[in-house]
């Protein structure tokens, strides 16, 4: 039997500890594809992440038929969802859980598939736990309405989701705790 | 077909002793624990072959990281050489095969430890993952774990100032030796586990990923390189480390390297007469084989 690598335990191993670094240094690219075999990011991450217990929303179609037995996962709307699949294209016209006070990690985490993570026009200055000092990110392809919701999102720390974005083959973190600014205006 | 095991034909277990689908739950947790500084989520802590109480929270976290080509170091207490790090050291061998074991701080990409932060800063390419018994810092002042987490989430810590408070009102100084309260990230404070307060300031902006795992409770919670970490303190009383000077004032030494700015354990003799020696052991050799070669040259 001829199992594609991110269905196997090593890859999904490494692909983990590459989310571990992306996580702890939010802004910082992290290149995935030579480990997933050429796999998309986004699809690595989820056979990473996903088993029976997560329920899953994917309300740009962007998931395979044939890859959501493999998942696992519970289909589940936007709203009540652990774990979003969007188009970074898109704008974002959902409310994901932002959690609760008791348990903020009820918050989802939001995988954005975007043209290109570390080059584009959008330039975003990042600071907060993670980042020593400021770094800068590049983008492309991510709708200018995702920062605007992402800042209302987040605004009410410890609640807020974390967006991981991701192209085919590298991904970047923007956890709750991230301050961004684009092109100096505060959002 | 999800996540399938990986166990070697040599070995009846799957690499790293836990199934993938237990793996996979830790990670998840570990990410959010990492996503939010400081606040402890909860996960299905599992059964291991040993005791609850003797690193099985760190243990896990260790097997869900670990990698074929990491370097692992264990230490207990500073020391690579106690009965709680060679057992868990021998474990992570056995259930992993390929894996290096090391007691160099210098060489290691993971650091399994229990009560110390090695003396030798870390760096950017490693993790630290600390054994807790007792995650919560506000059981102390509350029991029910419901109104703590609700004291967490609105960052309400009065209680514990107050705790704190009543130190100084007895006796002049806040009394924690070890497990001191720490505020991350102008948050959650986190019970940083039973390292010495000479450890605390090492967790602020750190350079590596600090991951805490308390299998008892059932609980992981991180401190993010490079994020502020600070002792509950007043300002008035500010926070100190220990004092390991002498009754005339000196600085004492460890009696074996030499070393001056090092975390000393000390040890009484049936005589009474007591010695001071760097409790990690890492350290204290690497000051030794530096002092070595000076003794050969002239003066």
């Amino acid at each position: 039997m001829n199992v594609e690598r991110i269905w196997q335990a090593d890859v999904q191993q490494r692909v983990f500890r590459e989310l571990v670094e992306a996580f702890s240094r939010p802004g910082d690219i992290r290149e995935i594809g030579d480990c997933t075999n050429g796999a998309d990011a986004q699809r690595a991450v989820l056979a990473t992440l996903m088993d029976g217990e997560m329920t899953l929303a994917d309300p740009h179609g962007q998931i395979a038929a044939a890859d959501w037995p493999l998942l696992q996962a519970k289909p589940g709307a936007t709203e009540s969802a652990r774990y979003i699949v969007a188009d970074g294209r898109r704008a974002p016209d959902f409310q994901p859980l932002l959690g609760s006070l008791e348990s903020p990690e009820f918050g989802a985490t939001v995988l954005v598939e975007i043209d290109c993570v570390g080059e584009g026009a959008l330039t975003l200055e990042l600071a907060g736990p993670g980042v020593d000092g400021k770094r800068t990110l590049c983008l492309a392809g991510l709708h200018p309405d995702w920062l605007a919701r992402r800042a209302d999102w987040v605004g009410g720390f410890p609640l807020g989701v974390d967006l991981l974005l991701s192209d085919a083959r590298r991904l970047v973190a923007l956890p709750r705790t991230t301050r961004i600014r684009i092109s100096g205006e505060a959002l | 077909m999800n996540a399938m095991s990986h166990t070697q034909a040599d070995n009846a277990y799957n690499f790293g002793f836990l199934d993938e689908y237990a793996k996979k739950e830790v990670r998840r947790a570990i990410l959010k624990a990492i996503a939010i500084p400081g606040y402890q989520v909860p996960y299905a802590s599992r059964e291991m072959p040993m005791g609850r109480g003797f690193g099985t929270g760190g243990l896990q976290l260790t097997l869900s990281l670990i990698g074929p080509d990491e370097v692992v170091k264990v230490i207990d207490q500073g020391s690579d050489d106690s009965v709680n790090a060679v057992n868990l050291r021998r474990f992570i061998e056995m259930t992993c095969p390929g894996v290096s074991t090391t007691t160099a701080t210098t060489e290691c990409t993971l650091i399994q430890s229990r009560h110390r932060i090695p003396e030798l800063p870390l760096t950017a390419q490693q993790i630290i993952v600390l054994q807790v018994p007792y995650p919560d810092p506000l059981v102390v002042v509350e029991p029910s774990e419901d109104k703590r987490k609700i004291m967490h989430g609105e960052a309400d810590y009065s209680r514990l100032l107050v705790k704190l408070y009543e130190d100084i009102v007895k006796f002049d100084e806040i009394t924690i030796s070890h497990r001191y309260p720490t505020r991350i990230n102008g948050h959650y404070v986190i019970d940083p586990s039973p390292i010495p307060r000479w450890d605390v300031p090492k967790l602020n902006d750190s350079a590596a990923l600090t991951l805490f795992g308390a299998g008892r409770e059932k609980k992981i919670y991180a401190v993010p390189p490079h994020t502020i970490a600070e002792p509950l303190a007043f300002s008035d009383v500010p926070f100190r480390v220990e004092d390991f000077r002498d009754e005339q004032g000196r600085r004492r030494a460890c009696a074996r390297c030499g070393c001056v700015d090092s975390f000393l354990d000390e040890f009484v003799a049936d005589s009474g007469s007591k010695t001071y020696q760097c409790s990690d052991s890492d350290w204290c050799d690497m000051q030794l084989q530096q002092v070595k070669p000076l003794q050969g040259k002239p003066a």
